[in-house]
């Protein structure tokens, strides 16, 4: 279309004459938005993630969840580019699957995470554009956030957000649960309850501003008793 | 093996994309996040053509783009080290009389974003062993952690313990078999063997040097300055030598924007390391604040 | 010297210099990995159709940097003169200065004749102009309205070409919004015909292009009146959190305090609402 032009070359016209050789490139990658986070408690712990698959200025898929169940206590969120997610999480599942033949037993959340680093730096040359963040309970029962960074530098948090809207999200969790820059609060633990209130908050404020991240958010709660899913709409523009 | 990937932004027949994953690509494959080559090649058909057909100055008009266009493009080396994660950072480690003292800060940043304000700088090896990070997160953390393995294995097959430069050499060996890739690695490999305390600087360039002090980090300078000014003195006691190496650190994170959040503070001696303290810098700002009032 | 002069070009008009300079310091702040400060662009839906008696235009009220929505309500129906007005995509600085210096020149010229503007006259000041500065001016436009020959509608593209069409669409969203006119543009609509196929058209584009969102704006200008209808709708509603976010008294750290005096006498005082939509 002619007004995609416009915007696409910076207001300069469009060369239609042959003006010698034009080189073309093929892009490995490309960025299909979405916004992940999870949030660690006591005894729980939430992975969520929008549900928006886009690209450029098109939306491809309004219900596409970034988040994976790996095993029954631990759950992936992956944004960045899809295809990577999809292949990342299959080789996971893969891995999983290898594990439990072999071990007959599960993968904790904190083997899962190391796995995952070392499955992430093997393509230190060519990497996985995805941002992972994998929430879950640990061996005693608590809840574990590790993050990532595409080549596997990994760390263990109490909460952490992840894709295009982590810059606006990572902000205001670190004030309401990590209680930054304020003097004089009492430090509650958090619970189940506000953990979720506040993991619907930060998502139907971003949506407001994240052209990337709206349509539904997912969330998966992870306790002992299983993993729960819950869907909550949100704005589609 | 250079690969690079160009994002091809004019190409594509999207509209124009989105900056995060420019600057996300950026880092993570650092590719210029707009390609200028069209810019150089195919000519603004109007107006040039007009000025240069008349006055016969093409040389003039296309030199200029396509020399921005060839620097913007240069596959220098300035291109291949922005694939790092930890890009700022402030790392320190000095030996003295009681043995090596490393502190460090705690912030990753990914471009201006602070991505955690709780990474650990300081990678254990093993018991006796400390490597400190900077420069690539996801390098440092792996290439320590297959040290670590080497270690072990010279251990049960020499049954002693690797010595520092033993240890620091296989680092400096395995990092450099991969130069020129892209590997982004400044780390200081600090123990206590026979010899005594050990500190070695090595890098993914395949530096491997000796000393007594080293600071590596867009901080390195300020800590430099502190750590100079304080060493004057002959006979530092444990304690003096924790607050200079504390000190340090705080003074650079106060001045470099690209290093904060806590202070993580080791003391390598004869039965091994041990952690000293971990402190937030806010705090020991207030701390010195107060000291100083 | 005499060099120099002979480099200038013999001829009058614009100079594109800074064209060039500008790309060149780009690739240049390019190197050490920044960017230069990009202009605001409103990547948007905007349109306008011809009904039986007037001119509908709409549009979509997000601005976007980059991908960042920077206003969640921003107006982009200009006004050009009491019988004309005009959409803008592309640069909203662009869109807005274009606008308005048209709309000046507009009020002289009929101050001087002491009628109305027609719509073609518009049309051909703005294109005059664009083309001039050689699509560098990044504004896209829908430019609509009602003369003494009757409605007129003409979509007019940066670098000056313009289409006079019975329906037309711009910006990122056009495409969406042109899908839904090319199934359910009719001859000679009736108004209330011409508002929905426009909203439809409008809210197309504000769910299908990421660059668009926000409500719908529409300007239905007939022969003796116009209805400026801002919104007209809101395409979908803002999510309601439920936390509370207030934070007590003393959360924040004081780390000085100065108190200052100021002897003012309080004559009036009134207490404006911010918009914090």
């Amino acid at each position: 279309m002619f007004a995609t032009q416009i915007h696409g070359d910076n207001g300069k016209m469009k060369e239609y004459h042959y003006t010698g050789p034009v080189e073309h490139k093929f892009s490995p990658y490309s960025f299909n938005g979405g916004t992940v986070l999870a949030v660690a408690g006591e005894d729980f712990a939430i992975v969520a993630s929008d549900t928006r698959l886009s690209e450029g200025y098109s939306i491809h898929s309004r219900d596409s969840p970034k988040c994976y169940k790996l095993t029954d206590t631990t759950v992936i969120g992956c944004s960045g580019f899809h295809g990577d997610c999809l292949t990342l999480t299959k080789i996971i599942d893969a891995r999983l699957k290898m594990y439990k033949h072999s071990n007959n037993k599960n993968m904790t959340s904190g083997a899962i995470a190391a796995m995952l680093s070392t499955i992430l730096y093997g393509r230190r040359f060519f990497p996985y554009y995805v941002y992972n963040i994998i929430g879950g309970l640990d061996e005693e029962g608590r809840g574990a956030v590790y993050s990532f960074d595409p080549v596997g530098s990994y760390q263990r948090d109490t909460y952490k957000a992840g894709g295009s809207a982590s810059a606006m999200l990572q902000p205001l969790l670190d004030n309401q649960i990590g209680f930054k820059n304020m003097e004089g609060v009492q430090q509650l633990p958090l619970t189940q309850e506000k953990a979720v209130q506040l993991v619907k908050d930060v998502f139907i404020s971003a949506a407001e501003r994240d052209v990337y991240t709206g349509d539904a958010l997912r969330i998966c709660l992870i306790t002992k008793e299983g993993i729960k899913e819950e869907t909550v709409p949100l704005r589609k523009d | 093996m250079r690969w690079r990937i160009c994002f091809d932004v004019n190409g594509s027949g999207q509209f124009f994309r989105h900056s995060v994953s420019k600057m996300a690509l950026a880092n993570v494959l650092q590719s210029e996040s707009v390609d200028f080559s069209n810019y150089g090649r195919q000519r603004h058909g109007f107006a040039r053509g007009l000025y240069e057909a008349e006055l016969g100055l093409e040389s003039v008009g296309v030199d200029n783009l396509s020399f921005a266009v060839r620097t913007a493009c240069s596959d220098g080396d300035g291109p291949e080290r922005k694939i790092e994660f930890l890009h700022g950072t402030t790392t320190l480690a000095f030996k003295f009389q009681h043995g090596v003292i490393v502190a460090v800060d705690s912030r990753a940043t990914a471009g201006s974003y602070i991505a955690s304000q709780t990474v650990k700088k300081v990678i254990e090896i093993n018991p006796y062993l400390l490597g400190t990070m900077a420069g690539g997160a996801a390098d440092c953390s792996f290439w320590e952690r297959l040290l670590a393995r080497q270690c072990r294995v010279y251990e049960l097959r020499n049954k002693e313990r690797i010595s520092v430069a033993a240890a620091s050499k296989l680092l400096a060996n395995m990092v450099y078999q991969y130069k020129g890739m892209g590997l982004s690695m400044g780390t200081m490999v600090c123990g206590w063997d026979k010899t005594g305390p050990g500190l070695y600087y090595v890098d993914s360039e395949g530096n491997r040097v000796c000393g007594d002090l080293f600071a590596v980090g867009s901080g390195s300078m300020y800590a430099y300055g502190v750590v100079d000014s304080g060493l004057k003195q002959q006979s530092l006691t444990v304690e003096e030598a924790c607050e200079l190496g504390r000190r340090a650190i705080y003074q650079a994170t106060y001045r470099d924007a690209y290093s904060g959040g806590q202070v993580n503070l080791y003391h390598v001696h004869s039965d091994g390391w041990t952690r000293v303290s971990q402190s937030d810098v806010l705090m020991l700002h207030q701390q010195y604040q107060a000291e100083k009032a | 010297m005499a060099t120099l002069s002979v480099c200038q070009p013999p001829f009058g008009g614009f100079s594109f210099e800074y064209c060039k300079r500008n790309a060149v310091l780009a690739a240049e702040v390019a190197k050490v990995g920044c960017s230069i400060p990009a202009a605001r662009k409103t990547g948007t839906t905007i349109c306008g159709v011809v009904f039986k008696d007037g001119i509908v235009l709409g549009a979509d009220t997000r601005a976007t940097e980059g991908m960042i929505v920077a206003d969640k309500n921003c107006s982009k129906i200009h006004y050009i003169s009491p019988n004309i007005y005009c959409c803008g995509a592309g640069t909203a600085a662009d869109t807005e200065m274009t606008t308005q210096i048209i709309s000046s020149n507009l009020e002289l010229h009929s101050l001087s004749t002491g009628r109305l503007p027609l719509v073609a006259t518009a049309n051909r000041m703005l294109k005059q102009m664009l083309f001039r500065y050689q699509g560098h001016i990044g504004a896209a436009l829908v430019l609509g309205g009602v003369d003494c020959n009757g409605p007129h509608l003409y979509s007019i593209y940066p670098h000056g070409s313009t289409d006079k069409l019975p329906y037309v669409t711009m910006g990122s969203g056009s495409l969406a919004a042109m899908a839904v006119f090319e199934d359910r543009y009719e001859q000679d609509m009736e108004e209330e015909d011409a508002k929905r196929l426009v909203r439809d058209a409008i809210a197309a584009g504000i769910f299908n292009d990421l660059g668009s969102g926000s409500n719908i704006d529409l300007c239905v200008i007939t022969k003796n009146k116009v209805d400026y209808l801002r919104p007209h709708d809101m395409a979908n509603l803002k999510g309601i959190r439920t936390g509370n976010y207030k934070y007590k008294r003393g959360t924040t750290g004081v780390l000085l305090k100065t108190v200052t005096k100021l002897d003012l006498e309080v004559v009036e005082e009134t207490v404006q609402t911010m918009d914090t939509s």
